[in-house]
């Protein structure tokens, strides 16, 4: 269908006004609404009517702080710990210059905030604070991605029972596997005490964050559990996987055997083997 | 069967297509998910906002799940972006398709609006220009919506906090001519009307008389925000007294139509829901009493 041409441009001068950083006023008279309406940044009231209350571009406003506000809340909602850590002016200030950067181009919102751990990665001075921050950002959209992930039916013990060196185990779609600097995950859990823990130097902490049921949890690892789970999720044969996972660094054969015993109990239990075909959500970092 | 009675009679018949009064309805909202489908309240039904079931597996399509095997629902979406110059997402009528008929949705809908263009969205109801030229493109895609859903869609008058200078017929003579000459329903929101009609100085009986009544298939009910310069549509309270005039008056008029109360922010316990929406009945109760 081809566009009309008085519609269209109003549609991208609005669009272009309203999702302006600094708000309407500014956005009018930015080059890209200049381009669209160039009268319009002398004279909006030309293009949007005053009413007996408001100007025009006082009824612009409206338009673009509800714009900036909504997007900030979902993000509030979907990255609380961050938001906890980096203060909330200092987090919505991040996220209006994220959103201005990176604009919805999807009609749902449960993607919006995607990049926004790499986005802090780039934007934000290298602290132990803010490296934290990122770490926190990857785990609270990992819980997000999981949270919307296809269910799966977890395997059974007679299952597990008929598991050999060749078999190539599948681990649930609602499994995040994050590899981090920082013991984010405790610091979390402190957080959601209602601690105030002191912001930890760098360490790294492998966490899992996975769906059992419909609850969002998540769960430190073993850097070498971590690898052989990992190594699992890529599709290798359960012999190749602890081979190449903990073979020869971990002692004697009845210790691994002890641990592999603790580890897949564990992992039995969160439900991360399940039936059928299934795919890994990739950690973006 | 008298004018009047016919006025009083909650029946299918009371829109052009025969789509039934499904009685008084409340959004459903994740923080109610646990209660519905523990106590399963007196509901007549719920609606859900589309997107918030799309690309999703998780805990709101479980629950989803148990509730439309219990309760009527209806789609209303926020992002389908009719009057956008955008291409037609066919994807996402696909995706909206195939939630309508897990969800044996009654009807589908979303505004006479847009949220974004050149690719982009901007999660809000943006007013369109209400101009020759923007009903003819809105007309025009609503016809091709509907023939690819294969059912009427059911489109609501936003609240709008603008006016473009090129209009040129009122809101309610743009959404009136759209009904009829795209042949879509209409989703009455009372409380937007009366947003509407604070923030650009209008009468708001005068327009609600330009609705043509036979294409309202359903009535939003919601509370607002009052700046003083200027009403937001923030849909976190009880709906005021000036909108449940109003709604009595369109009930008088059309006869019981599907009625729902929006309520999105600052959202209290379910029971609370329940007794605002309970209020409704007193005007339908009323026109049924009238007619007896």
């Amino acid at each position: 269908m081809k566009a009309a041409g008085q519609l269209e441009t109003l549609e991208r001068w609005m669009q272009t006004v309203v999702m302006h950083p600094e708000g309407a006023e500014a956005g009018l008279r930015a080059q890209p609404a200049r381009r669209l309406l160039p009268a319009a940044a002398r004279d909006p009231s030309g293009v949007v009517l005053p009413s007996k209350q408001l100007s025009a571009v006082e009824r612009l406003e409206i338009y673009a702080h509800m714009y900036f506000a909504r997007l900030v809340e979902v993000m509030e909602a979907e990255y609380p710990s961050v938001r906890q850590l980096l203060g909330p002016h200092a987090f919505a200030a991040a996220c209006r210059r994220f959103v201005a950067k990176h604009p919805s181009r999807s009609r749902m919102l449960n993607g919006l905030s995607a990049g926004f751990p790499d986005y802090l990665a780039r934007i934000l001075p290298r602290t132990n604070r803010n490296g934290l921050a990122v770490d926190i950002a990857r785990i609270e959209r990992a819980m997000e991605d999981v949270f919307d992930a296809p269910a799966a039916v977890p395997m059974t013990a007679a299952e597990f029972a008929a598991v050999g060196e060749g078999t190539r185990l599948r681990v649930n779609p609602a499994l995040a596997l994050l590899e981090l600097r920082y013991p984010a995950n405790a610091y979390m859990n402190a957080l959601r005490r209602g601690e105030r823990p002191r912001i930890p130097r760098p360490r790294a902490t492998f966490v899992i964050v996975f769906r059992r049921g419909f609850q969002v949890l998540r769960r430190d690892q073993e850097p070498e559990q971590f690898r052989l789970l990992r190594a699992l999720a890529a599709g290798k044969p359960l012999a190749v996987a602890v081979r190449a996972s903990i073979g020869g660094r971990s002692g004697s054969a009845d210790r691994v055997a002890r641990r592999l015993g603790r580890w897949f109990e564990e992992w039995a239990g969160a439900h991360l083997f399940v039936k059928g075909d299934a795919h890994l959500y990739r950690n973006s970092r | 069967m008298t004018s009047k009675a016919r006025k009083c009679d909650p029946a299918p018949a009371g829109n052009r297509w025969g789509l039934p009064d499904l009685g008084l309805g409340v959004g459903l909202r994740t923080q109610h998910f646990r209660h519905i489908t523990s106590k399963w309240p007196a509901m007549d039904w719920f609606e859900i906002v589309s997107e918030n079931f799309i690309d999703t597996s998780g805990r709101p399509m479980h629950f989803l799940d148990q509730i439309a095997e219990r309760y009527p629902i209806v789609m209303h979406g926020v992002s389908l972006s009719v009057g956008s110059t955008d291409p037609i997402d066919f994807g996402f009528l696909d995706k909206l398709k195939a939630l309508a008929k897990r969800t044996k949705a009654r009807w589908l809908g979303d505004h006479v609006c847009w949220t974004g263009v050149a690719g982009l969205n901007g999660h809000d109801l943006y007013p369109v220009p209400y101009t020759e030229e923007g009903l003819r493109h809105m007309i025009s895609r609503v016809r091709i919506i509907q023939d690819y859903l294969e059912r009427p869609l059911v489109l609501e008058n936003p609240s709008t906090y603008l006016t473009f200078a090129a209009s040129s017929m009122p809101e309610e003579e743009f959404i009136a001519r759209l009904a009829v000459e795209a042949d879509c329903a209409l989703l009455l929101d009372v409380n937007n009307v009366y947003v509407t009609c604070r923030n650009h100085d209008l009468d708001p009986v005068a327009y609600l008389d330009a609705i043509p009544l036979e294409h309202v298939v359903q009535i939003h009910l919601a509370g607002h925000t009052d700046n003083g310069t200027h009403c937001i549509d923030t849909h976190d309270g009880r709906v005021i007294d000036a909108v449940w005039d109003l709604y009595k008056r369109v009930i008088a008029r059309a006869g019981g139509r599907a009625t729902l109360l929006e309520w999105d922010a600052n959202i209290p316990k379910f029971s609370v829901l329940q007794q605002e929406v309970r209020k409704a009945s007193r005007f339908r109760n009323g026109l049924r009493e009238a007619a007896a």
